[in-house]
């Protein structure tokens, strides 16, 4: 896997997340170029099916940041997101993606420092979990122990 | 004019799809003046040498989905002799319950079927599994998907009047303008077949047919339908119910949730859906009320095997995760 650079969409909360990522590359804190930010109004914005997406359109990882819980301009937004997130995060690991390439993070907007650290291990996972691909399904404990008998 | 001729045959799957193409009340009486069954194994005992004979079929309604190696020959033999190819229902539309098969990785049972000692007969030579359950649909070209498990009677007796080119009585008509997409509605009234690729049902989700009171209100916990609930009256997701119905295609008219059941989910995604396990996340997450991280932890804990029940029907097919070209 020399040559397997990865794709990570950042869905960035407007008011937070995106705002740490400006100031990142303002004070120019070193980090690895492999995201594509897409800027939202809010984490709780992000539809499940968006992450979806990205991930059958050839993403390698999906990273959702936005405030602090009660941080959120729009009251909950976030809790929304925390909601959504779990679950997808749930019906994800079913389906066979490895855990690790969905993240869901609060980065303040004076957190440029965390933003840049949650980006480098995101890559850094990425980088070893390797390419996304068609998830190959879950070997079904209860299938196997039924064949062992 | 003379009759048409039908073939009906099933694959993998439970042959309630052609028990649903004979439950069509009293139509079922004018079925025979409309068309002549030529192969139809489970009515008619036909064999395969039955289906050699014959050279060019008018329509023919496949059912189940394609998990062997015969299988699939034989949706390509019936595809190559049919003017028309209908997949009926959701396994051959949409893969079905057997496509949750997929699922899985090859490990326990399958392999060791697989990897068995010759069977009990050696003259007798096995099917080949696939890699993969598949829809028909994702075999051969189909002309019409008839979805559902099993197709309610309505959009069978409407799909078997719009193929066979006869157009319907009143009653008939006024349910398809009604219910179904508008170029099925015209295909009956004139006679003529419906333009290739239309599937008998409606545009929009279940929830625009469902009789129940949506009121905004949250679920504390999760229920499942043999627990206490309200059968009549609330929405099913406000009450904690797993219920499809935002993410599943209209045209049965509501009739589980009318009941008091959750929708399963049986006539696919709509058009306007794109991952009906994404959308189901989304409407579910947005109907609990939980704050705390523990407490969301709490309830999503109580969702069980959500791949299974948000792609009930429709894993092979409509799963955007597991339909992923291969990056070139």
């Amino acid at each position: 896997m020399s040559g397997f650079e990865p794709k990570i969409i950042a869905f960035l909360c407007n008011w937070c997340s995106y705002v740490a990522a400006d100031a990142a590359g303002v004070s120019r804190l070193a980090q690895q170029p492999n995201v594509r930010v897409i800027r939202v109004f809010c984490s709780g914005m992000v539809d499940p099916g968006y992450v979806v997406k990205a991930f059958a359109s050839g993403a390698d990882g999906v990273l959702v940041a936005g405030c602090h819980p009660g941080d959120c301009h729009y009251i909950a937004g976030n809790i929304k997101a925390l909601r959504r997130a779990r679950l997808l995060e749930k019906l994800l690991h079913e389906l066979g993606v490895e855990k690790g390439r969905f993240r869901l993070e609060w980065i303040a907007a004076s957190e440029s420092p965390r933003y840049v650290q949650v980006i480098n291990t995101m890559c850094d996972e990425i980088r070893r979990l390797g390419p996304f691909a068609k998830p190959a399904g879950q070997a079904d404990p209860a299938v196997s122990v039924a064949s062992q008998t | 004019m003379p009759k048409k001729t039908i073939a009906v045959h099933t694959a993998t799957g439970c042959r309630t799809c052609e028990l649903a193409l004979l439950d069509i009340h009293y139509q079922v009486q004018r079925l025979h003046r409309l068309a002549d069954i030529v192969y139809w194994p489970y009515l008619l005992g036909s064999q395969h040498t039955d289906l050699a004979r014959l050279d060019a079929i008018d329509v023919c309604f496949f059912a189940g989905a394609v998990r062997t190696s015969g299988e699939r020959r034989m949706a390509e033999q019936l595809r190559a002799k049919s003017r028309l190819l209908v997949a009926l229902g959701a396994c051959a539309g949409f893969g079905g319950m057997p496509g949750l098969a997929n699922l899985v990785k090859e490990t326990g049972p399958l392999q060791a079927a697989k990897s068995a000692d010759a069977p009990l007969d050696p003259t007798l030579e096995l099917p080949a599994l696939e890699p993969q359950v598949a829809s028909l649909t994702q075999v051969v070209a189909v002309d019409y998907v008839v979805p559902g498990c099993p197709p309610t009677q309505n959009l069978v007796w409407s799909a078997l009047q719009a193929v066979l080119g006869e157009a319907g009585s009143q009653a008939h008509l006024s349910y398809a303008a009604g219910r179904l997409p508008k170029k099925v509605a015209q295909a009956m009234a004139s006679g003529v077949p419906p333009p290739r690729g239309t599937v008998f049902a409606g545009e929009k989700a279940v929830c625009a047919s469902c009789s129940r009171v949506k009121e905004q209100k949250r679920f504390e916990s999760v229920k499942r339908p043999y627990q206490a609930y309200e059968s009549t009256g609330r929405c099913l997701l406000e009450q904690g119910l797993v219920c499809s119905g935002i993410a599943t295609r209209e045209g049965c008219g509501g009739l589980c949730t009318g009941a008091g059941i959750p929708c399963r989910g049986c006539f696919g995604k709509p058009e306007a859906v794109y991952d009906p396990g994404a959308k189901m996340v989304a409407a579910i997450s947005s109907t609990f009320d939980a704050e705390k991280p523990q407490k969301i932890d709490a309830v999503v804990e109580q969702f069980l095997d959500l791949a299974g029940t948000f792609y009930r029907y429709t894993l092979p097919t409509q799963c955007a995760l597991l339909n992923i070209q291969e990056k070139g």
